[in-house]
């Protein structure tokens, strides 16, 4: 039972990495959190249904196509949401992103909900499990598992190699500094909430061919990466890959050797023991908080 | 001279209008008015820790469903009368709620969020998942109360829900006049000076958690019987947004703001009740304009057509 439970904690893990990577993401560049980031998540997967089902696209073409759709969905959120309430306080933001991911749940649930409630799209692969070692895994657990590493090995370089990854990190180390050396601050922080919207996409289209999709996804996903970036510390990248991994990880342990039920609130009782006994996180400091 | 557009006056002929209602209006009236005294409740309480305090959480719509569960468990499991039932709900939030909060008074700003909403969704998880005690995804069904009043229990219902519903606006007005409501505000508009004028910042914060639960609690307690069924889904996130966007709406840090955003939202919520998604993107949406285009609420419009209107502790800076 082991090497299956392993297999399975660690795709989900990539999955979860992938929805904290986006959050951490326009944490680290705009001090805040956006609580709809999970319907971001819901809606890449439904257009990603929507285009593979009624316009009969390949999954490949979808794919590319539903992240940048759900681009296009961030840059939205960026001015209709974040840049209008730019100097307002934490709290005004939090109350603006809550009622943004209602807003967005109630348009996914009326286009995409009634169809059966859940939704699936083919995988690209035979659906039929391989065998290795008599371990049966799923062909699309591997590709999701390879492309979500493919995605995290390519933001590294875009942060550390390229010269707008660098801008963005000037932008959330000193975003006055960054003023004053000439870069467009705001338009900084449009790409960061495409780009962190981009990536949930990714990952809801990565996902759904195993996984079902449903207008409510998003809620769920949203605790599963709060618990993934508080385990690795609030604002840090590499916490947040490592987080993901180990609360895909722990979900699949618990309720493989503990309880079924577990797996649901596995993330909840992760965010709580974190926050009780270490606030920092793995690899955050804890006194450096933006709140 | 009493002026008769300010507080006082206003809200008792509201009160009186409320208590003739029941003479000239069906049955279905009778509920929504029920639903709004309920909310109205609830939204005082939410308004205490989030428009006064400022303490951001998500954990009143869970609370609201302790004091609901609570009510109807010792009603059915222990046959305790609902005179007694409904405050041994209140009690019970109030008890979760300060548990909740000793480990949530570490926490500012957004861990707070990230804390209680996971929390929010662990306690809906526990309605449904606590077989033995919330009776899982089918709730727990229970009779109509039995007032002993002649007359339809609804009626009779309407007018405690009522009378509960003007002494929380009455003592939330006092507590807010008092060294404890003024205590929240300090701590809202910064804690560090308001630690600097010896305001015990763990003591206030667990006041505040506490009464919010205790509103929330017995709005459960209310609540429960309304629809004779407790189920987990009434108490889930969505909950959470319909309170959020009444606080909001109504305007952060006001009574009459509470009162205008419950009733007219629970209009809203019965005009769409057919559709989930239909109310999702209103309450959504509602939350996101106010934020946007309105940050005072309601409140702050009746501040600015009617210079008249004084209501103590608002937040400053809020009207444009």
């Amino acid at each position: 039972m082991l090497p299956f439970l392993l297999t399975s904690g660690l795709t989900t893990g990539a999955l979860y990495a992938m929805v904290a990577i986006g959050l951490v993401l326009v944490y680290r560049s705009t001090g805040h959190i956006n609580f709809s980031h999970g319907e971001l998540f819901m809606l890449g997967g439904f257009f990603a249904y929507s285009l593979i089902m009624f316009a009969g696209l390949p999954y490949v073409v979808a794919l590319f196509l539903a992240v940048i759709l759900s681009f296009l969905l961030g840059v939205i959120s960026d001015r209709l949401v974040y840049r209008p309430l730019i100097k307002a306080p934490g709290l005004t933001m939090v109350l603006a992103t809550v009622g943004f991911s209602y807003l967005l749940k109630g348009i996914g649930r009326y286009f995409w909900g009634g169809k059966g409630e859940y939704l699936s799209i083919p995988a690209i692969v035979d659906p039929a499990p391989i065998f290795i070692n008599d371990i049966p895994i799923l062909p699309q657990q591997l590709i999701v598992l390879g492309a979500a590493v493919a995605f995290m090995v390519a933001f590294a370089l875009f942060f550390s190699r390229t010269k707008a990854g660098k801008i963005m990190q000037a932008t959330s180390e000193n975003p006055t500094a960054s003023y004053l050396v000439g870069i467009r601050v705001e338009n900084v922080y449009t790409w960061t909430w495409g780009v962190g919207a981009a990536v949930a996409g990714a990952a809801a289209v990565l996902m759904t061919p195993l996984t079902l999709i449903t207008p409510d996804i998003g809620a769920t996903l949203l605790i599963k990466a709060f618990a993934a970036t508080i385990l690795g510390g609030l604002g840090s990248m590499t916490g947040a890959v490592v987080g993901g991994f180990a609360v895909g990880l722990i979900e699949q342990l618990a309720s493989g050797y503990i309880d079924t039920s577990l797996q649901e609130i596995a993330a909840f009782l992760v965010i709580m023991v974190v926050l009780v006994f270490r606030p920092a996180g793995l690899f955050g400091v804890y006194g450096q908080r933006r709140a | 001279m009493l002026k008769l557009i300010s507080p006082v006056p206003v809200f008792c002929s509201a009160a009186i209008f409320a208590a003739a209602l029941p003479a000239f209006a069906n049955q279905y009236t009778i509920f929504v008015g029920n639903l709004a005294f309920i909310y109205i409740i609830l939204t005082l309480g939410l308004n205490l820790l989030l428009g006064y305090t400022g303490l951001l959480a998500f954990v009143n719509a869970a609370l609201f469903g302790i004091g609901a569960y609570a009510t109807a468990i010792a009603r059915t499991k222990f046959g305790i009368p609902y005179g007694f039932a409904l405050p041994l709900g209140g009690l019970a939030a109030l008890a979760v709620g300060v548990v909740v909060a000793l480990p949530a008074l570490r926490l500012t700003g957004l861990y707070l969020a990230l804390a209680s909403i996971s929390f929010a969704q662990f306690a809906v998880w526990v309605f449904a998942h606590w077989d033995p005690v919330t009776g899982g995804p089918t709730g727990i069904r229970m009779a109509a109360v039995a007032y002993g009043f002649s007359g339809s229990w609804e009626t009779v219902h309407y007018y405690v829900s009522l009378a509960i519903c003007i002494a929380s606006v009455v003592v939330t007005s006092n507590i807010l006049r008092s060294r404890v409501g003024r205590s929240f505000v300090a701590i809202r508009e910064s804690e560090v000076a308001a630690e600097g004028l010896a305001i015990d910042l763990t003591r206030t914060k667990t006041t505040a958690y506490g009464l919010s639960a205790l509103y929330a609690g017995i709005a459960g307690g209310l609540f429960a019987p309304i629809l004779t069924l407790v189920v987990p889904e009434s108490y889930d996130l969505f909950q959470v947004i319909v309170q959020f966007a009444m606080v909001v709406v109504g305007g952060l840090g006001s009574i009459a703001g509470a009162i205008f955003g419950a009733v007219g939202l629970i209009g809203v919520q019965e005009a769409l009740r057919a559709t989930k998604e239909l109310q999702e993107i209103a309450f959504g949406g509602m939350i996101l304009l106010t934020v946007l285009f309105l940050p005072s609420g309601l409140a702050g419009l009746l501040r600015k057509y009617l210079p008249e209107w004084r209501e103590p502790l608002r937040r400053r800076g809020d009207d444009r």
